[in-house]
């Protein structure tokens, strides 16, 4: 590990995207490799294993893809996951050590809703700009298909009690039974809704949507475009470089290859009943899935003999009002990277955002494209302009890949790079909302070795 | 995790005593007698123990201070692995043992006299002898150390527990689980130990000198009493009534039987002093009686032969080359067939790196699954944690000939060991496109069974690197290992795969390049002669049965049936073929070549000698029985004694000829491969033991009478003539 006495002097956010790219080598962080496994529809392909076997494989995947890599020299692992499940809270710690990565590299969880392994990786590049780290392995897993369902409160609070109570005698068990009731026999599950509002997050996307004037059919076309996307990389080949084979297969079950406009025309209303915009086909689905990414810096890349793919051009974290613009993070994010990195949309050759829901996307596209939304919310002088489709998740997204909440982000990043690598294009704009109205966004440049 | 005691082991070497460091007495008047024998580990000999009597009575017996001891060891990894074998061995007289085993329950009767609590603070390895030390205290604490086993393994050398073992293990862990442990020998672990009684207590390694001298204090105080498991109701009625305990013998004499098959006396012996303590008048009659059985068990040939056994197992552990310069770290396994997951398994199992590469993703994946459901069934039956399963799959890096990362990972092997199918132009292939990724420094082991290694060695561009692992399948299951150099392999790769096979958990054996190797080399005779012996007139069935009644675990049929026809048939035509000349004659295995043409290729196919009916289990194919009629050339109306001479003197003979040959190195590497090769019985001790138990003049001379009868086939090699002239033994 370096020294760390000439770091802390970049901590204004304002100054990161220089410093990035006139870092000397070795606090350059560069972004060397990042995979997943397939995303998968929940209570499907991984149903039998728990999310921290699902970052083992991740993270030992990973590994096996860089041979070049000696684990002994990772400094840190940060590892995203969203839905806790109590014996592996800190999953990073158990996932790391499953993957045979060395006992003695330390790791911390993050938890930063859909965002969770964008935190990851950017924390990645802190730790390397701040010479606190020259090898971070990063990423995040999840799933839906064990999920930690509770007792109800009441019958909590009684068995939390049970051992005191028990030492009076039969009385006072007995005594416990008091006041509970037949609602107490209710299990509760986690829900996919924000503590502080309330409010569901599909409920809260549908009257986005409704804001900005999204109709059903635009959220319906672009949904089932998503779809189509992602069937013809997986049939191109495109995705067999960034997946970890699970039973020997890339292929991600929740892609309709058929999927059009007209069939999604039929689907009900999933969260405001009957008028809402927002459905099943348009919504991402509960997905299980893990991935992992290699951040180095680029000197200690360049001696172990490994390439690197590209690097943070600039990146932020923002929050905004919850209550009204729950999902409007990626806008406020986009604005601050590109002003950060000194560019424009018109520079972006590759754009990959988070597709929580169809709605939500096209609201932030919307947002973006907006004079009014852009100098009234944003203070801005004008609009920040509009992303050419042609340009967008041309591979598909969450919507039809899967959103395993702990993992996307990775995906994001790496899907960029490689389309940059692909597509010749030398920058590529990365967003995502999370829940608490939480946003990341960044600027991806491709490495040139 | 070891246990290092305060002081002890740092003052051996200035101890007047040669097996225990002196004895050092605590200010509240406990004993703490450190064992601690010459060597690695503790154990019990004749002499250790006339050394604690005396010891005993030099600083125990007389010390009035002294009101509780605790015996412990001052080994990290041991309290007492068991009595010493060489004790045993070298007993001219096996008479004389019962004296030896006496006088232990003399020395623990001077102790006992004394009248004050003994604790036994047991840590690593108490097995053996090691436990009825244990057992003879009043007071046993265990460490929940990795390494902290118990058990009673004698009958595994065809011996029983001679130091009181039959008796004292009873009272604590009652009848059904002594018999269980003694007729197993299994080895108990801690917190099983507690559960059953065997143990009083378990503690962390690291407190266990501690809490063992306080127990021995309160033990001498009154304030703590050891406690006895209370039984369930049904186990008092099975155990404590003449009613149950006569059920209990009924079954456990059935079940003994079954899983002898007769050819062990010592597990009849156990059962015998077990229940002979029930009806002795006195205990030191019952233990009188324990220790007359134990001489006899150590008399028989079958004691010898499985020690025999035991020694050669843990001679072959040592490297004859030595300790490679590079330690293997990253092994490549090519091909994740049944034969590449097996191998993979049981490296990564052991803390290798594996680099498994096979055609495509989806080929590579099932040998990936064939490791992790034997993971799954280990985390199962808690042989393995979750995180030991986690770890050993994470070491395996699946890789494919379609994607090109197997050239990056490749630079990182160490060893490579091919597991492609037997055809002499792809293992040139594979060698060649292997080598071009490999460091110069990495060795390129070939599991075949049948192909010279010097020919698949001529198609690479480092040939002394090149060697022959060949193993057994199921590869976790079978523990042998054919390490095969050829004529220019160099020493450091013999070294490299002697090492890694030990690693694996194979015993490894040294052998020539020729066509079989040693295993298959032998087998091949016999192969043939269970053709011949068709032809002669002999039942499928009958012959099954006489060659299982000899102790092999299979027949010859069912063993064929088992690897394949197509298998057996292609080890046998090649070996037809090679140089054994007459040796292979006898029957030209025709039936196995029709066979293989019908696709009557054993259990794989559903039908071979026998059918396979799923859950139904087996029986006689009628299709063969047809065409084994068929070949009947005379009806010779064989005994089941000349049906097993016949054949294992084909096997036999073909070993001995190895030996002559310079194919196998010492009669030792030619028992112990035939044994866990083919599973040659154990209670022989293998082909050589078995000569020299029956005398290879008696035996040449039934191979020439054989000879003379049915042909050139069964002449003795010269070296098994030479044996039988001088009476000289392979086995000194």
């Amino acid at each position: 590990m370096m020294s760390s006495s000439s770091s802390g002097r970049f901590l204004a956010r304002r100054l990161l995207s220089s410093v990035a790219s006139s870092a000397p080598s070795s606090r350059k962080p560069v972004f060397v490799d990042g995979a997943r496994i397939p995303f998968a529809m929940s209570s499907t392909l991984y149903k039998d294993l728990m999310a921290v076997d699902l970052g083992k494989l991740a993270l030992a995947g990973l590994l096996h893809r860089n041979p070049e890599l000696k684990p002994a020299e990772i400094d840190y692992v940060l590892y995203g996951t969203v839905i806790q499940e109590s014996r592996t809270s800190n999953i990073a710690r158990e996932a790391a050590m499953a993957a045979s990565i060395p006992a003695n590299v330390p790791a911390h969880t993050i938890s930063q809703a859909c965002i969770s392994a964008n935190q990851a990786m950017c924390g990645g590049v802190e730790k390397i700009l701040a010479g606190r780290a020259e090898v971070v392995v990063a990423g995040g897993c999840e799933t839906f298909s064990d999920l930690p369902i509770r007792f109800s409160r009441g019958i909590r609070q009684r068995l939390i009690a049970f051992p005191k109570a028990s030492k009076k005698g039969p009385m006072g068990i007995l005594g416990l039974l008091k006041g509970l009731g037949t609602k107490d026999l209710a299990p509760e599950t986690p829900a996919i809704a924000n503590y502080t509002t309330g409010e569901v997050m599909g409920h809260s996307s549908d009257r986005l949507a409704g804001r900005f004037g999204i109709s059903r059919e635009e959220q319906d076309a672009f949904a089932a475009r998503s779809h189509v996307n992602a069937a013809r990389a997986h049939k191109d080949g495109l995705y067999k470089e960034e997946i970890i084979p699970f039973n020997g297969t890339t292929e991600e079950n929740g892609i309709k290859a058929d999927s059009t406009p007209e069939k999604l025309a039929k689907l009900k209303p999933a969260f405001v009943k009957p008028h809402g915009t927002h459905t099943a086909a348009n919504s991402s689905f509960l997905s299980d899935g893990a991935s992992a990414a290699l951040i180095m810096s680029e000197a200690k890349a360049k001696e172990m003999g490994l390439t690197p793919r590209s690097f943070f051009k600039s990146w932020a974290f923002v929050a905004v009002d919850p209550f009204e613009d729950l999902l409007l993070g990626p806008a406020f994010g986009i604005a601050r990277v590109l002003d950060d990195a000194g560019l424009t949309l018109k520079d972006i050759d590759v754009f990959e955002i988070h597709e929580a829901f169809a709605g939500q996307v096209l609201s932030n596209l919307a947002a973006m494209d907006s004079d009014k939304f852009c100098k009234e919310s944003m203070g801005r002088s004008g609009k920040l302009g509009a992303v050419p489709m042609e340009k967008l998740n041309t591979l598909g997204g969450s919507l039809s890949l899967g959103h395993p909440f702990g993992a996307t982000g990775t995906r994001l990043v790496t899907t960029a790079t490689n389309r940059l690598h692909r597509e010749g294009g030398r920058f590529a704009l990365v967003a995502a909302c999370a829940d608490g109205g939480i946003g990341h966004a960044a600027v991806i440049e491709r490495y040139d070795a | 995790m070891h246990h290092e005691p305060e002081s002890g082991s740092s003052t051996s070497g200035k101890s007047k005593w040669t097996y225990f460091e002196p004895v050092q007495v605590t200010e509240k008047g406990v004993a703490v007698i450190r064992i601690n024998c010459p060597g690695k580990m503790n154990t019990v000999s004749d002499t250790m123990r006339a050394e604690v009597e005396r010891l005993w009575k030099a600083d125990v017996e007389s010390n009035a201070s002294i009101k509780a001891v605790v015996f412990i060891s001052s080994k990290p990894d041991n309290f007492i692995a068991g009595a010493d074998i060489n004790m045993i061995k070298s007993t001219p007289n096996k008479a004389d043992l019962k004296r030896v085993c006496m006088e232990g329950h003399d020395t623990f009767d001077v102790i006992a006299k004394r009248g004050i609590p003994t604790v036994a603070a047991i840590n690593g390895a108490c097995l053996g002898g090691g436990l009825e030390w244990a057992l003879h205290c009043d007071y046993r604490i265990a460490t929940t150390s990795k390494k902290t086993v118990l058990g009673l393994p004698e009958v595994k050398l065809g011996l029983l527990p001679g130091w009181g073992g039959t008796q004292l293990l009873r009272p604590l862990v009652g009848l059904q689980a002594a018999l269980d442990m003694m007729l197993t020998g299994k080895n108990i672990r801690p917190d099983r130990a507690l559960k059953m009684g065997l143990v009083n207590e378990t503690v962390d390694p690291a407190s266990l000198e501690r809490v063992a001298i306080q127990a021995a204090a309160e033990l001498a105080a009154g304030t703590l009493k050891p406690v006895r498991r209370a039984k369930p109701l049904a186990q008092r009625l099975i155990e404590d009534t003449p009613a149950g305990r006569a059920v209990v013998w009924k079954k456990v004499t059935e079940t003994v039987a079954k899983n002898t098959g007769g050819h062990y006396p010592s597990p009849p012996a156990i059962v015998d002093c077990v229940r002979h303590g029930y009806g002795a008048p006195t205990k030191r009659a019952a233990l009188e009686y324990e220790a007359q059985k134990f001489s006899e068990m150590a008399a028989t040939p079958q004691s010898a032969a499985l020690i025999g056994l035991f020694d050669g197992t843990t001679a072959l552990k040592k490297n004859p080359f030595g300790a490679p310069a590079r330690r293997v770290e990253t092994v490549a396994v090519l091909g994740a067939g049944l034969m590449g997951a097996g191998i993979a398994q049981v490296s990564c199992e052991k803390g290798l790196r594996v680099l498994l590469k096979d055609r495509d993703a989806a080929s590579v994946s099932k040998g990936i699954k064939y490791i992790s459901d034997n993971q799954a069934a280990k985390l199962k039956k808690r042989r393995a944690t979750k995180f030991d399963t986690d770890l050993a799959l994470s070491r395996v890096v699946p890789l494919a000939d379609d994607d090109t990362l197997w050239q990056r990972s490749f630079a990182q092997a160490d060893l490579v060991i091919e597991a492609v199918p037997e055809n002499l132009d792809l293992k040139h292939r594979v060698i060649q496109q292997a080598e071009q990724y490999l460091p110069e420094h990495c060795v390129f082991a070939t599991n075949t069974s049948a192909l010279p290694i010097a020919d698949i060695a001529k198609a690479s561009t480092r040939p002394q690197n090149v060697i022959g692992m060949h193993y057994f399948s199921p590869v976790p299951m079978m523990p042998l290992l054919e390490v095969i150099p050829h004529a220019g392999t160099a020493k450091e790769a013999c070294a490299a795969a002697m090492q890694v096979g030990t690693r694996q958990g194979k015993t490894a054996i040294v052998v020539k390049d020729v066509p079989g190797f040693y295993v298959n080399r032998c087998l091949g005779p016999f192969l043939v002669e269970a053709c011949a012996l068709v032809e002669a007139g002999v039942g499928l069935e009958k012959l099954d049965k006489a060659i299982k009644a000899y102790g092999l675990p299979v027949g010859p049929l069912t063993s064929a049936d088992e690897v394949g026809m197509d298998v057996a048939h292609h080890v046998q035509a090649f070996l037809a073929a090679a140089d054994l000349g007459e040796r292979m004659g006898g029957s030209d295995a025709g039936i196995m070549r029709e066979m293989v043409g019908k696709g009557m290729l054993g259990r794989k196919a559903g039908k071979g000698f026998y059918v396979y009916e799923g859950k139904k289990g087996k029986r006689i194919n009628p299709e063969a029985l047809a065409m084994a009629k068929g070949i009947v050339k005379q009806d010779l109306k064989l005994s089941t004694q000349e049906i097993q001479d016949r054949a294992i003197s084909r096997f036999v003979n073909e070993a001995v000829m190895c030996l002559q040959d310079g194919i196998i190195s010492s009669p030792v590497d030619g028992d112990i491969g035939a044994v866990f090769g083919i599973g040659f019985p154990p209670f022989l001790g293998g082909p050589f033991r078995m000569l020299d138990q029956r005398g290879a003049a008696a035996y040449a001379d039934m191979m020439r009478g054989f000879a003379e009868r049915f042909g050139p086939q069964f002449e003795p090699c010269q070296l098994l003539q030479d044996m039988a002239a001088s009476g000289k033994k392979f086995h000194s």
